[in-house]
């Protein structure tokens, strides 16, 4: 007897799906002579709110709202600042600086002291290997909601 | 997929020692401050100390420490790479480009801070929308883990992004082998992607949070309230709100992008998919 065939004992009305999945309570039930209650109707105003419920709708006043608001104030503050929003641009590596980036951290795990190049071989394989574990457990968000 | 991680990680290790000899040219140093008193021919790095420049460096100057000053003749013909400290006297004296990875918090720091914060959220805003558009099915389902299994997305989180770094530096080690730079490339690649994925499912949950509906009336009575675009956006104008304080911004930032990589990892980028399939024989 298991959690299901428990409720369905101290609830049949509440329950009563249950008998369609129990081989052994409807054996059982059927041995007493019990019928098998009617189903009660479901009301889905009784459930609980879906998250695809209206998951749909898009909200463009919302996003329009939020992106002039965003963008507004930052305008008036590199107005104020008397800063051109270039410099956003003017800070981002160029492909020359992205080239001596690459080159010079090969250069610094090749050169590094014998002591650091055991620590990240071996934190390299303990790392991923915990990643590996944790990514072997299976998502249950959609269940645990 | 398992073979292959642990082979590259064998690969890895065994030509590091090959890959180590190769390259000579340059200096480099570990821990303490050096100074240039004599031409060099090559990169010259600097970890974890100080850079006196008074000769010339025929290549680029790495600096991770406290910063360089220049001196008498003392310039660089290539590029100067710094992080930490400030360059001294350096009219002149550098050919190519002088480059911090924190020059844009002191470009901020400079009354453009807010201006640059919100400017980046303009453009994860934009990020957001085509994200909820494209894959809301998908954002959704990783919001819901997250809400359900925050401390192992955090975990996760954590884990990944260190994996990230330290693959980086093995696949450093390849460099010389050219393989070295589309590894390099495809990782960079799947990290940037993991990190703008998961920071979005992480404004979706945020916004579920503080703003979705609980009740099928209240869904029913709200105009704009409603729907991954709204609750995406609504998650990004509270963490942006949050992201402009001094101290706790950043630190709140960087929480949800360890929580947003976590999940992007966890749920397989919403298509709860596993990573590994478990073999198994047929059944006859």
């Amino acid at each position: 007897m298991n959690e299901g065939c428990q409720r369905y004992i101290e609830d049949p009305e509440a329950n009563a799906s249950h008998l369609e999945t129990c081989d052994a309570c409807r054996a059982l039930f059927g041995e007493l002579g019990a019928p098998p209650p009617a189903p009660r109707p479901i009301s889905v105003d009784e459930l609980p709110l879906a998250g695809w419920e209206g998951a749909s709708h898009r909200a463009w006043p919302l996003v329009v709202a939020g992106l002039v608001l965003l963008a507004g104030i930052a305008g008036v503050l590199f107005a104020i600042a008397g800063i051109s929003p270039r410099v956003l641009f003017a800070q981002l590596p160029s492909l020359d600086v992205m080239a001596s980036l690459i080159r010079g951290g090969g250069a610094f795990v090749q050169n590094a002291p014998m002591g650091w190049q055991v620590g990240i071989g071996i934190g390299f394989l303990v790392i991923n290997t915990i990643l590996y574990v944790l990514l072997r457990r299976a998502p249950r968000g959609v269940d645990a909601a | 997929m398992r073979r292959s991680v642990m082979f590259l990680a064998l690969l890895a290790t065994l030509i590091a020692p090959l890959a180590a000899a190769s390259s000579g040219s340059g200096l480099q140093s570990f821990g303490h401050s050096v100074t240039i008193d004599q031409p060099v021919k090559g990169d010259v790095q600097v970890y974890g100390g100080a850079a006196t420049v008074r000769d010339i460096i025929d290549g680029d100057l790495f600096v991770f420490g406290d910063g360089v000053t220049f001196e008498g003749n003392g310039r660089v013909t290539g590029n100067v790479i710094y992080f930490g400290g400030q360059v001294t006297n350096r009219e002149g004296r550098i050919g190519g480009r002088l480059y911090s990875p924190t020059s844009f918090e002191s470009a901020a720091a400079a009354m453009t801070r807010s201006a640059v914060i919100l400017s980046l959220l303009v453009v994860w805003l934009i990020a957001a929308v085509i994200l909820a558009l494209m894959s809301g099915r998908e954002l959704r389902l990783s919001s819901v883990e997250l809400r359900a299994s925050a401390l192992h997305c955090f975990a996760l989180g954590l884990v990944a992004l260190t994996s990230f770094v330290l693959s980086a530096i093995v696949f450093s080690y390849l460099i010389p082998y050219l393989i070295g730079i589309p590894l390099l490339a495809a990782l960079g690649v799947f990290a940037m992607l993991t990190k703008v994925y998961g920071t979005i499912a992480v404004f979706h949950a945020v916004g579920t949070l503080v703003a979705g509906s609980k009740t099928r009336d209240q869904l029913a009575r709200r105009k704009w309230l409603r729907g991954d675009l709204a609750m995406v956006v609504v998650g990004l104008l509270i963490l942006g709100a949050i992201r402009m304080l001094p101290v706790i911004g950043p630190l709140v930032w960087g929480g949800a992008s360890v929580f947003g990589v976590g999940v992007a990892l966890a749920t397989k980028f919403g298509r709860r998919e596993p990573w590994f399939l478990v073999w198994r024989p047929a059944d006859a």
